[in-house]
């Protein structure tokens, strides 16, 4: 008997460490993807920091910057957008969500509402990639949530097939093969020390779609006449956040939208009526520019999100429920990676080589920068560049004729000074002192301090073929960061 | 419960082993019973009208013999004979028989229109069967009253879908006293099984990976990267079969019940006679015992030895596939022996000669290797689904392209350079294990003999190296044993 008892110990003993080894290699197997988006939504739910919670698709992900909001207003949020998230997983990600913590305000995207496929794996609908990919996406969502009875509920109302439901509740099936993929990052999450979304949730994209499709508005015949899944599952977000007292305001993102899309936005907005939600219709409103804030047709881009984010924190800033956090201690972390998201794109700015992205990102506030464009330069045969010049300027005298022009951002001030063809810049106030600007000819002209004709910024005898400077200076201090020279030839920009 | 690769599975088999632990000794027999008919069951429902018809034949045809005298004993015999063999050929080989018939009458043999049900594991069974009714009509053994004892014998789950094929006078005693299984036993048991599973699970469903890449194309695998498929598919299914047998054999001893050996080092042979000696085991010594030596085995002068032989292997061959690449791989396998038998003289002249030491190492070593490419070319006509395929893949693994080594070729066949390490790793493993098994050690019992914290590090290790390494999930089937197709 003592020996059956000592045995037994012994199993019991190996079964513990065997379950603690399984656990520790389910934990560092795993991908990592949706642990980094929802680590810190944990732990800040956790202290009951987050105020608003973004809800969506991937537009949802690329169009709303919680540090840029919580820089701008003090207002804390998460962006709890999915890649390819139809409204049903929204839904699920939402339950999931509030099991956490409760925000004054969801802010719900409705892209795709016009989906009228109930499971992300109906194989009568889809074809087998698009499936992979939906499925594949959808574990960016699910992974984090703990198994339980929520989660379950979850996953059979998404998938369909027994299987597959098997791979998000029991991830372990599907990431065992990541052995070969492992990196530093996968060990770290046994010691917390693992990367996390610094921007809580949201993903910046760089591009700059140049030539972004435009599409007819929708018709009366484009509308959508009945109810879709994508429209059950929004009215169920609607009520589930009207039953807990949690304000909700409905959106639609802007991008290049086609036809189907404005009209699907219709239908958002006539649900929203019903449940009498604000509706905030961003393909209408006149938010960003598509010709220079979109990185693909579908996403915005960093100044498209800045100015979207903004918007929903003025509009946020005006229903008065929210409370500027800024300067409290309690929320550091936040005020922590807003200035790591601005030395990120401090860096992104000097070191990016394509012209268009580093003019964009040149727009955002704060920056600061002289760009003189020569007589003659391909840049005024080319129409985008131009745009997203004029964006700064503001002026359109860049796009007039071909003769020289230059554009002064000041960061500190705000304000953009520029002169086309003959015109003289007198005394331009920058953080760089006074400076003073006069067109000669075409391989000379005269940009310096106004106490300091010795100096010319713009006149460098090794670099006269290059038809494009761009000066980047410290909006404090003045101090030249970076000054690049550019061949327009073949519209390459070459630096 | 699609095999003992599953969730189910895994929670079956505690279950199943906790009650037998629990349930007095007497009775065990009747849990087992009830629990293999499940597990059965649970695979394949209409394949188990078709067992128990087996079942209640044999049982009966069995006790009918024990009743009656010679004359009678060996009418009942034949009768039952003609059953349970017409049994397997309608269920398993009309199809192959109408398909061939077809083809020599000029139709299309493909388009054979008989598709019967395919019964789960009744190449295995029918054999215990059939070699129960020849031991009791030999005298052997006596009929067994008890049916749920005998239905237990034909279904035992750990052996029903590939064996080992074990003797029902070996068996049925055990059913009747299981012994009892202490910690020892079950701790030995578990780990058979582990290594079964680690067999099957990191190296078979690994490598066959690369082999399904070759063989699919063989056109497209011309030179080293079709050798390596050839060696790979050895391994394959030598750990995919004897991966099961260690499974089935595990489980059989943490039920209180011990299975004989399947495997015992076979590519260590040095001869093709020496490797049916220790290739699935079960198997052989069946067809010796119950076919072979009522042929007249040897007895009967060379000639007719020799004709004994190539029947024997056919026959083997057609077990283990209702298609002529496997009776032309059990027949070759045949061929293989007597052309050794005729060659004798030759290679005893060859070693006088030469003056060779036949206990050297180096000369075992010579006849292993030859062995092991004799027994390994074989192997293509079991993997190739035609006759065409098998030589084309024989033909490019001869062309000599060794670069491809070196120049990442071996890694276009769905298996990466990681995988590749693995599956060498584990192959060297297995070959370090068998040797050590040739000498004599079984490298588990030293593993026992071990302290605690070894054993407990050693058994931590294998089940993670199976879950993590292992070949098993999404985008692949794992749930099937090579071996359960015959």
């Amino acid at each position: 008997m003592k020996k059956t008892i000592f045995n037994t110990i012994k199993i019991v003993i190996f079964l513990l460490i065997l379950g603690g080894c399984i656990f520790a290699s389910t934990v560092v197997l795993r991908r990592k993807d949706s642990d980094y988006k929802y680590a810190d939504f944990l732990s800040e739910s956790k202290k009951g920091h987050i105020d608003v919670l973004f809800i969506g698709s991937s537009h949802v992900i690329n169009a709303i910057n919680p540090v840029v909001l919580y820089d701008d207003y003090g207002y804390t949020s998460y962006n709890m957008g999915g890649h390819g998230s139809l409204l049903q997983a929204t839904y699920w990600e939402l339950r999931e969500s509030l099991e956490y913590m409760t925000p004054e305000w969801v802010v719900v995207d409705t892209y795709m509402i016009e989906k009228n496929v109930k499971y992300l794996d109906d194989r009568e609908e889809y074809e087998d990639d698009d499936i992979n990919t939906s499925v594949e996406q959808l574990h960016l969502n699910m992974d984090v949530w703990p198994y339980n009875d929520l989660k379950v509920k979850a996953i059979d109302d998404l998938i369909s097939d027994e299987k597959t439901k098997n791979e998000f509740l029991y991830d372990f099936i599907v990431y065992h093969n990541r052995w070969q993929n492992l990196t530093a990052n996968d060990f770290k999450t046994l010691t917390g020390t693992a990367d996390r979304n610094q921007l809580f949730g949201g993903e910046m994209r760089y591009k700059v779609e140049i030539d972004p499709p435009m599409h007819p508005e929708a018709t009366e015949g484009d509308y959508l006449t009945e109810d879709t899944v994508g429209c059950e599952y929004l009215r169920k977000i609607i009520e589930l956040c009207q039953d807990k007292g949690i304000g909700v305001v409905v959106t639609y993102y802007p991008f290049a939208a086609e036809t189907g899309d404005k009209a699907a936005a219709v239908k958002a907005g006539e649900i929203a009526a019903e449940y009498d939600v604000p509706f905030l219709n961003m393909l209408e409103l006149d938010v960003v520019d598509l010709y220079s804030d979109l990185n693909d047709h579908g996403h915005l881009n960093v100044t498209g999100a800045t100015k979207v984010t903004d918007y929903m924190g003025e509009w946020l800033s005006n229903t008065g429920d929210l409370i500027d956090h800024r300067g409290d201690p309690e929320y550091s972390h936040w005020e922590d990676n807003a200035e790591k998201f601005q030395a990120e794109l401090d860096d992104m700015v000097l070191d990016e080589d394509n012209l268009y992205v580093k003019l964009n990102l040149l727009k955002l506030d704060g920056y600061s920068f002289i760009l003189y464009v020569n007589e003659d330069s391909g840049v005024y045969h080319d129409v985008a560049m131009m745009h997203i010049i004029d964006d700064v300027a503001e002026t359109g005298k860049v796009s007039t004729d071909n003769s020289a022009y230059i554009v002064i951002k000041d960061g500190a001030s705000g304000k953009v000074y520029d002169a086309k063809g003959g015109e003289i810049l007198e005394s331009v106030p920058t953080s760089m002192g006074n400076l003073y600007y006069r067109f000669v000819e075409k391989y000379y002209r005269i940009l310096s301090p106004v106490d300091d004709e010795d100096t010319n910024y713009l006149y460098d005898d090794g670099h006269a073929a290059e038809d494009i400077q761009l000066i980047i200076f410290d909006s404090e201090t003045g101090e030249i960061l970076s000054h690049d020279y550019y061949r327009s030839y073949g519209g390459n920009y070459e630096r | 419960m699609s095999s003992f690769i599953s969730l189910y599975f895994f929670i079956f088999l505690p279950v199943v082993v906790l009650f037998n632990f629990v349930i007095p000794r007497k009775f065990r027999y009747i849990w087992l019973f009830v629990t293999s008919i499940c597990f059965y069951g649970s695979i394949d429902l209409g394949s188990t009208i078709v067992l128990a018809a087996v079942i209640l034949l044999t049982y009966g045809a069995a006790l009918l013999m024990g009743k009656s005298d010679e004359g009678k004993r060996k009418l009942v015999l034949t009768g039952s004979l003609v059953l349970t063999i017409g049994t397997l050929v309608v269920f398993k080989y009309l199809g192959f028989i109408v398909g061939t018939f077809k083809g020599l009458t000029g139709g299309d043999a493909s388009d054979s229109a008989i598709k019967l049900l395919a019964v789960t594991g009744i190449s295995f069974y029918m054999l215990k069967a059939i070699g129960y009714l020849i031991d009791v009509y030999r005298e052997d053994i006596q009929a067994e009253r008890n049916v749920v004892k005998y239905a237990l014998f034909v279904s035992f789950f750990p052996q029903i879908l590939s064996g080992p094929i074990e003797r029902a006078g070996k068996m049925l005693p055990q059913f009747t006293y299981p012994l009892t299984v202490d910690y020892d036993r079950l701790r030995d048991g578990l780990f058979q099984m582990l290594w079964g599973y680690f067999l099957k699970m990191v190296i078979a469903d690994r490598l066959s990976i690369y082999v399904a890449g070759v063989y699919s194309n063989p056109a497209g695998a011309v030179g080293f990267t079709a050798f390596m498929a050839t060696i790979f598919y050895t391994f394959e299914i030598y750990c995919d079969f004897a991966g099961y047998s260690h499974i089935a054999i595990g489980m059989a001893r943490i039920l209180g019940i011990d299975v004989m050996k399947n495997f015992e080092s076979p590519y260590l042979s040095g001869s093709i006679a020496e490797f049916w000696r220790r290739w699935h085991i079960s198997l052989s010594t069946w067809f010796r015992d119950y076919l072979y030596i009522p042929l007249g085995g040897n007895r009967k002068g060379t000639v007719r030895k020799y004709l004994n032989v190539l029947i024997v292997f056919a026959v083997s061959g057609l077990w283990h596939g209702a298609a002529w690449t496997f009776v032309f791989w059990g027949f070759l396998h045949g061929v293989y022996q007597v052309i050794g038998y005729l060659l004798r003289p030759v290679r005893d002249f060859l070693v006088d000669t030469f003056k060779v030491e036949r206990r050297a190492f180096s000369h075992r070593l010579i006849k292993i290797v030859v062995t092991f490419l004799l027994v390994n070319y074989a192997w293509v006509f079991f993997r190739a689904s035609s006759m065409a395929q098998a030589f084309a893949v024989i033909k490019n693994s001869l062309v000599f392209t060794p670069w491809q080594i070196m120049d990442q070729s071996l890694y276009s066949y769905g298996l990466t350079r990681l995988d590749f390490l693995v599956a060498i790793l584990g192959i060297m493993l297995v070959i370090l294990v068998d040797i050590a098994n040739y000498y004599g050690i079984i490298v588990r019992e030293k593993i026992m003999s071990q302290g605690i914290w070894v054993r407990y590090l050693i058994g931590l290790v294998g089940v993670l190296i199976i879950l993590i390494l292992g070949i098993w999930g999404p985008g692949y089937d794992a749930g099937s044993f090579i071996y359960q197709q015959f």
